[in-house]
């Protein structure tokens, strides 16, 4: 067995720096923090690369991994408890997203915060970020990606609440934690109940025996698995956090809320694939919530009037897209559609950021406009970002997209079908409303307060390289030519024996769904486009943008929001006042007072015995020994 | 002479030394008091190890002997420390532990 050690790397290095930045942030000069942090991820990124090389090197054909344990706990008796990193397929194909686009994150970081003065603190966050995914995507057992699933949600917390002395900041933070938590509740309970059925967490202990487990089983541990996966993807019911978390620094929203963490959903649900497989009403259960996000955020985002939140929107219905594909076996389409998202949404934000970094924070599209001829290269940016995610041919989202709609078709979701091409024509009027409105048109008077010399090269350099790869990405599974999705993950949907097959039967014939799925998915994405540059485009209305009542319907989000701040909101605080002044006040603080109550008037009985008389305390000796011999005579 | 009256002997010597100890109130002649108690109980064990033909006794005697010895050297040092610390001294006095 060859050595896997460079596995550990992949978490590790950046473990590494994000340690070593925390203890140095406050004394080493920005570019040297910068370039550590950079070089821990730079360095994460070619260990994946190794391990990439060296997974495609093993022998055989079906499923194939590279394995590193850690740790062997022996805590529950019997069963040991293992730790391990695993890379295969999957978790290669998701680690290669976190590393590479972390690192142009980084990159593009190191100018982003530049006058920020926590600087240290920022990358020593993005650092522990990119520990806590990495740890996630790699764990080989399902307590290791709780492990990680927790630190991430952690990560996410400190870097929306980066800047923490503005409230809304605060706020956002807390929210994205408390809800984030509820989730975790659902996969710490799943995980229960995966131990109780498999004894083990390890995915190579537990898939197996799947197929002889009841589906009742399958279904509840589903069910609990998705309530943390919805959380952390900002699916339906749980999304609220999202739009909030928009707080945080830019580049943060593009690698955290659009690239990686909020995919963890996505993750786990082809993870644990065999368990959903098994049981119909779990996979029912995820497919109806990926849908109903898909359509939710699609309709949310065309009422934002901040540029961040139709972005964060747009992630949370492209989520759901990958959560649908899911839903209905096709695992495959929805990582692809993860890895191509990954770069446009991370184009997107940071197309975005140069704008706001350009405009001194102002967010508010309402008050940009005509920015196309100030910011070429940033239009130019944006508008690869916003056509790769309409679904506009040869770009990345053009394939993902039809690859999702094709199986959706031929698994004979013809509803869902349907909904998808909505959500598709939605995306591209949203997204062509958000490009006319800030780029073209009449200028923004009064917002613009930076000047040009702000441009920064090394801004620009991790935007191309993602703007070529938003354009490219796509092609590494053109139907019938090249097929490197298949390549790696067909083998983990393929490997378990006994557990009905990841994409189910085929109802529609699979040609004729493709080119009929084709035509539809680029006739609504122009439809779309088109009626959004139709609507605020340069001869926009001036009015165009401000909102009625159906808008600010959408802009709220359906009031969900609020409809949460006046149900689950007081009833926490309700409780939370229940405990603080009654339970704490007559239970605990009850039970501890009265503990020592008793233990007083106890010691108030017995103290006058302690005389303090020496010769007293004699006598008692003499009268108990005496006491003692008198009984034993007597005995 | 027979055992019993040795060991009258040693009981008479263990009750005085009782009642020195719970009746006195300097410390010396209480210590004194408990050196004829400990002696009292020496004489004992000598007792009943010439009567069964044992050993153990006089090991146990001589044990007596070297805890006598250790208790008198510490217990003469706190009086020592005591007379200095207070010129006259009355066991009564020393009260600090009551409850």
């Amino acid at each position: 067995m060859q050595s896997t050690w460079y596995l550990g790397l992949i978490p590790g290095l950046p473990l590494a720096g994000a340690l070593i930045l925390a203890l140095k942030r406050n004394t080493w000069p920005k570019p040297r923090l910068a370039l550590a942090a950079s070089t821990m991820v730079g360095g994460s990124f070619i260990a994946t690369l190794v391990a990439l090389v060296r997974w495609m090197q093993l022998p055989g054909e079906g499923y194939r991994a590279l394995e590193l344990s850690l740790w062997q706990w022996g805590l529950a008796g019997e069963r040991t408890i293992s730790l391990g990193l695993l890379g295969d397929g999957l978790s290669l194909w998701f680690s290669v997203v976190v590393t590479g686009v972390g690192l142009l994150i980084h990159i593009f970081s190191a100018a982003y915060m530049e006058d920020d003065p926590s600087y240290g603190r920022y990358f020593a966050e993005l650092n522990y970020f990119i520990f806590a995914m990495s740890l996630l995507v790699l764990s080989d057992s399902f307590l290791g990606v709780l492990l990680g699933w927790a630190q991430v949600g952690l990560a996410s917390y400190l870097l929306i609440g980066f800047w923490h002395r503005t409230p809304e900041a605060q706020g956002a933070a807390n929210k994205a934690f408390l809800i984030n938590m509820g989730g975790e509740a659902g996969i710490i309970l799943g995980l229960a109940g995966i131990f109780a059925a498999f004894g083990s967490f390890r995915f190579a202990d537990v898939f197996p025996q799947v197929a002889s487990t009841p589906e009742a089983v399958l279904t509840v541990i589903g069910l609990l698995l998705l309530i943390g996966a919805a959380a952390k993807s900002a699916q339906l019911p749980l999304h609220t956090w999202l739009p909030d978390a928009m707080q945080g620094p830019t580049p943060v929203s593009a690698l955290i809320h659009a690239a990686t963490m909020v995919t963890a959903g996505v993750y786990l649900v082809s993870r644990a694939y065999p368990i959903y497989q098994g049981s119909a009403a779990a996979m029912q259960a995820v497919a109806l919530v990926g849908a109903a996000s898909a359509l939710y955020g699609a309709l949310a985002a065309v009422g934002q009037t901040d540029i961040k939140r139709v972005l964060a929107y747009s992630t949370m219905s492209q989520v759901g897209y990958m959560m649908l594909s899911a839903g209905v076996g096709a695992y495959q389409a929805a990582l692809f559609h993860f890895l191509t998202h990954a770069f446009f949404k991370a184009l997107l934000f940071l197309a975005a950021g140069m704008v706001i970094h350009h405009l001194g924070g102002e967010q508010d599209i309402r008050r940009m406009g005509g920015l196309g001829k100030k910011l070429p290269f940033p239009y130019a940016a944006f508008l690869v970002g916003a056509l790769a995610l309409a679904g506009a041919p040869p770009l990345a989202g053009f394939f993902s997209k039809d690859e999702i709609l094709v199986d959706l078709l031929i698994t004979g979701h013809r509803t869902y079908w349907i909904l998808g091409l909505a959500v598709a024509a939605l995306t591209a009027f949203y997204m062509f409303r958000l490009v006319c409105l800030v780029f073209t048109g009449p200028g923004s008077e009064g917002v613009e307060r930076v000047d040009e010399a702000q441009e920064d090269q090394r801004m620009a350099g991790p935007v191309a390289i993602l703007s070529l790869l938003s354009i490219a990405a796509g092609w590494i599974a053109i139907p019938g030519r090249t097929d490197l999705p298949g390549r790696f993950l067909r083998g983990f949907f393929q490997h378990y024996p006994g557990v009905a097959p990841a994409l189910p039967a085929v109802v529609v014939d699979p040609s004729e769904a493709k080119s009929a799925t084709m035509m539809a998915a680029i006739a609504v994405a122009a439809v779309g486009a088109a009626i959004g540059v139709w609507l605020y485009g340069p001869r926009r209305s001036p009015k165009a943008a401000q909102p009625g009542p159906l808008a600010a319907f959408l802009a709220e989000g359906f009031y969900l929001d609020a409809l949460y701040r006046g149900t689950v909101v007081p009833l926490a605080h309700g409780l939370a006042r229940l405990g603080a002044q009654f339970l704490e006040p007559s239970v605990i603080d009850g039970a501890v007072n009265g503990l020592a109550g008793l233990v007083r008037s106890a010691a108030a009985g017995t103290r006058d015995v302690h005389t303090g008389y020496v010769r007293r305390y004699a006598l008692g000796i003499v009268v108990g020994t005496i006491a003692v011999l008198v009984y034993m005579a007597m005995l | 002479m027979s055992a019993g009256a040795y060991i009258a002997v040693s009981a008479v010597l263990f009750a005085l030394g009782t009642v020195g100890v719970l009746a006195r109130r300097s410390p010396l002649v209480m210590l004194m008091s408990i050196e004829l108690m400990w002696g009292a109980a020496g004489l004992a064990f000598l007792t009943f190890a010439r009567q069964w033909g044992s050993m153990s006794g006089h090991v146990a005697a001589f044990m007596i002997v070297i805890v006598a010895a250790a208790e008198a050297a510490i217990g003469l040092a706190l009086i020592v420390l005591l007379f200095r610390d207070r010129r006259h001294v009355d066991v009564d006095d020393l009260r600090l532990l009551r409850g």
